[in-house]
This record gives structure tokens, C-alpha cells and sequence, in this order.
């Protein structure tokens, strides 16, 4: 390990200084395809993993799946059933598709995803967790036949982890000063805006009535406000949060 | 009451009383939980060759406790990064006065993920981005586990890699450097909500710190409701 011939280091070492230095989206996402393109690579997606209430369209951070696929996807709920985001939740580190456990004997619609996506090329992905505290995503990259060696893996790794955080960072709204919310609390404050009660934005997003409370809390005193009312207009004006 | 306590070799005396639990947190941490079996000791303290006079420790102490802690190094001096992982670094050694190696980052298990007030991990990762501050540093070096590099994008923290993650015991580990500045600070500062600086400098008087920039500018949301 200690002489690994650095050509695949150098290379995402670039790529990522390449991508740090870019100022558009667009300019990323060229950059990440041309680069999982080299590689033997056709498809990917960058997204959070939806639970109940969301839709994979709202979470999805860059899609570069076939456009077939994708409707498929969103609409059958396929990420509920698919072993590849299920086993996310399993590691903290990288893995190939096939090496997401499923009973193929019994687990008859996780089965029924992986045969799918052979219809698509998908005859090999790669896919990488992602880990917030409140949320997790994943980066999953698909093809016919792909390079996945151990360095090619760890470089594409690197490349991909950095592309997906330029994006999220290029894709920010501006708001007004530094952003002081979690992704959690907006959330819970959107629901809020909309009319939701504590009680019915807990059930919407699969989290206790308790927890929503809290956050609201939180909100409330990292904006220094004195209600939920005051939290939701003071983050609207500050464009915390957008409608 | 959380209080960050910046420990070092000036003012260690008063805080002797916490090293033995602290190497003993260790020890349950790194060797027990995570089995770093590498660090192993009979004694069951978790103490290594970089635990010297020259490290900075800080302590997060409640009412009295220690909740959380993490070391930092001077990189002109040995660290993990060169004398342990130089392989995971192949952008050149870093070896610089403004820059420090931060190495075993904890919390406590049952202290993990709060959600009432600002969270253990992220006011020790704001402490020592003010600490940075106050004594010059622009930058920290870091071996970590590469799960940590969107929670770092997330929070705020601008991490530059250093080289590829490689296979640690069984897990994607790779080195990082980290920017400390005074931006990273004030939005760390305004995300978790807080109105005055993190750290405790007790014994400390004759260090010369840098200011901190100013935080009543940032307390105060753009927009203050009427009341």
C-alpha cells in the first residue's frame, strides 16, 4: 500500500482542485461525467434516500440517470424495495452493487430493481453512502463495464464525494448572511409555513411529534425569535427557508 | 454548564485530574468500541508516542465532566500524518507553524447527537476552528474516516484532500487539510446559534491571542422580528 504508483492519487487530486476551482453546476457535472465516462461509466445519481413523504425529485442533488429509469424509479417508489440504497444504511463505506446483500429468493422486488436496471446497462455500479445526522443520500454510479480496482475504486471515490459537495454548495440558495439552519429544522419550518401542525409535520416526516417540537426550538433560538410564527417569517425574510 | 477548555503544557497543572479519565475514555473508545487493537495497553489508558508536553488538548467539561475531547499537534513536530500514514499524503509533507494535526475527535457515546442546545461535535469542531484563530494557525491536517468529509462540507468546514482514502481496518480512511479562518468560524458560529466565543482560557493569561473577529455583527438575525 505504502508504493502505490501515485497516477491515480495525482489524478483525482486534480480532478478535485479542478472541481473546487469551477463556478457553475454545469461546469461540475461536465466535469464528473467526462471523468465516470473514462472509467467505463454511463449513469449515476447523486440523491438523498426518500423516506415516507418525500420524493426522490426533491432530494436529488444530480441526476444522471436515464431519463426512462428515473420515472420508473421515482414513481414505483423503487428506492423502498432497491438493496443498494437499503444497504446504505448498513456502511459507512463505499461498495459495489452486487455487493449489497438481498435474499434473492425470497426478496422478490429487490430482485425484481436489480433485473431492471440490466435493461439499462446498469450491469455494474459502484455506489457511495452519504451520512448526516438527520438524513442519508448516496452517490450511485452504474455501467456495463467498469473499472473497479482498488485504486481506480478509492479515486473515484474521492472525485465523486468532492463533486457531490460542490454541488450542493454551488446549488445553495443565497441567503442573506450565513445560513444557520439544519436541513432538518428548515424542513420542519416549511412544513410549518404550509400549515402543518407539529403533530401532522411529524407525520408527514416519519419523526416524532416530540422531535418536530425540538426543532422548532432550535430554530427558534439559533434565530433569536420568540415563537413558531416569528421562526417561520424571519426565516422566510432571511431566505432560510424558500417557498 | 458546557464548557471547552484549552489545555496545554502551561497550564496542564490544573487540569492533572483529568488525564487519567481521559486516557481511560480513550481506551473505551478507540480500543474497546472501534478496536484500534494497535492501541492497545494493559493499563487500559490509551496514551501513544504523540502525548507530549507540546500537544493541545481541548476538554469539553459538563458541570465538571469530561464529555468530549480532541488533541491538537504541531506538524513541525512528529504526527500520525508523517510518522504513521505518510503514505495517505502525497501532495508533499506538511510541515508548517500555522498548521496543527487534530487527531482523536470524541464525544462520549451517551452524549452523542443531542438535540436540545448546540451539539457536542460541532462546538468542538467550532472551538478549535477559535483556538486556530487566537493563536495564528490557518489550517489543520486530519487522518480521518472519509464518512466525515460531507458532515465537514455540510457544517461548513473546507477540507482539501491530501491524497487517496485507502483500506484502515476495514475502513476508507484518508489524510485531509483543513482551512481555519475566520469565515469558516463565524458561519460554524451562526449555524449552531451561538453569542459568545466557545473557549475557556484558564492559567492562560500570558499567551498572546489574536482578536476574534467581532460576533455581536453576527449575533442578530438580518432581520429582527418586532416585539
Amino acid at each position: 500500500m505504502q508504493n502505490l504508483e501515485p497516477y491515480w492519487g495525482r489524478r483525482a487530486l486534480d480532478f478535485v482542485d479542478a472541481i473546487e476551482a469551477s463556478k457553475t453546476t454545469a461546469c461540475v457535472i461536465s466535469q464528473f461525467e467526462r471523468m465516470i465516462g473514462n472509467l467505463g461509466f454511463h449513469a449515476y445519481i447523486m440523491a438523498g434516500i426518500p423516506t415516507s413523504g418525500q420524493s426522490l425529485k426533491q432530494l436529488t442533488v444530480a441526476n444522471g440517470w436515464p431519463a426512462e429509469w428515473f420515472e420508473l424509479y421515482d414513481r414505483e417508489n423503487l428506492s423502498s424495495v432497491d438493496p443498494v440504497p437499503r444497504h446504505c444504511y448498513n456502511t459507512l463505506n463505499p461498495f459495489e452493487w452486487k455487493d449489497a446483500p438481498y435474499d434473492r429468493e425470497y426478496d422478490k422486488p429487490a430482485h425484481r430493481v436489480m433485473t431492471r436496471a440490466r435493461d439499462f446497462r446498469f450491469h455494474e455500479g459502484f455506489c457511495i453512502p452519504i451520512h448526516y445526522d438527520d438524513a442519508t443520500g448516496a452517490i450511485s454510479i452504474a455501467g456495463e463495464h467498469p473499472y473497479l480496482d482498488p485504486d481506480t475504486r478509492s479515486a473515484l471515490h474521492l472525485m465523486s464525494v468532492f463533486a457531490h459537495g460542490r454541488l450542493r454548495a454551488l446549488s445553495k440558495p443565497a441567503s442573506i448572511g450565513p445560513r444557520r439552519l439544519s436541513d432538518i429544522e428548515a424542513e420542519v419550518l416549511r412544513w410549518a409555513a404550509r400549515g402543518k401542525t407539529a403533530w401532522e409535520t411529524g407525520q408527514i416526516m416519519r419523526i416524532s411529534e416530540r422531535n418536530v417540537r425540538w426543532h422548532i426550538e432550535e430554530a427558534q433560538r439559533k434565530l433569536m425569535t420568540t415563537n413558531k410564527t416569528a421562526t417561520v417569517a424571519v426565516a422566510l425574510v432571511n431566505r432560510e427557508i424558500v417557498l | 454548564m458546557l464548557e471547552i477548555h484549552v489545555v496545554r503544557k502551561d497550564n496542564r497543572h490544573l487540569y492533572e485530574r483529568y488525564f487519567d479519565p481521559y486516557f481511560r475514555l480513550r481506551h473505551d473508545i478507540y480500543v474497546k468500541q472501534r478496536k484500534w487493537m494497535d492501541l492497545d495497553r494493559p493499563d487500559g489508558r490509551e496514551i501513544d508516542q504523540f502525548d507530549t508536553e507540546d500537544a493541545v488538548y481541548l476538554f469539553c467539561l459538563d458541570n465538571g465532566q469530561l464529555i468530549g475531547a480532541m488533541r491538537a499537534l504541531p506538524t513541525l513536530l512528529p504526527t500520525l500524518m508523517s510518522d504513521i500514514f505518510p503514505y495517505l499524503n502525497i501532495r508533499g509533507e506538511i510541515r508548517r507553524p500555522d498548521v496543527y494535526e487534530l487527531s482523536r475527535i470524541f464525544v462520549i457515546p451517551e452524549r452523542r447527537g443531542e438535540h436540545a442546545g448546540p451539539r457536542v461535535e460541532m462546538l468542538l469542531l467550532t472551538a478549535i476552528m477559535e483556538y486556530g484563530i487566537s493563536i495564528g494557525l490557518t489550517g489543520f491536517t486530519i487522518v480521518l474516516e472519509a464518512w466525515w468529509l460531507p458532515r465537514f462540507e455540510r457544517c461548513g468546514w473546507k477540507a482539501h484532500p491530501l491524497g487517496l482514502p485507502q483500506p484502515i481496518d476495514g475502513m476508507s480512511v484518508l489524510a485531509v487539510l483543513v482551512d481555519c479562518d475566520e469565515a469558516t468560524w463565524k458561519s460554524l458560529y451562526s449555524q449552531i446559534g451561538l453569542t459568545k466565543p466557545t473557549l475557556t482560557w484558564r492559567g492562560l493569561a500570558g499567551i498572546t491571542r489574536q482578536a476574534l473577529p467581532e460576533i455581536s455583527t453576527l449575533a442578530p438575525p438580518s432581520v429582527q422580528p418586532t416585539r
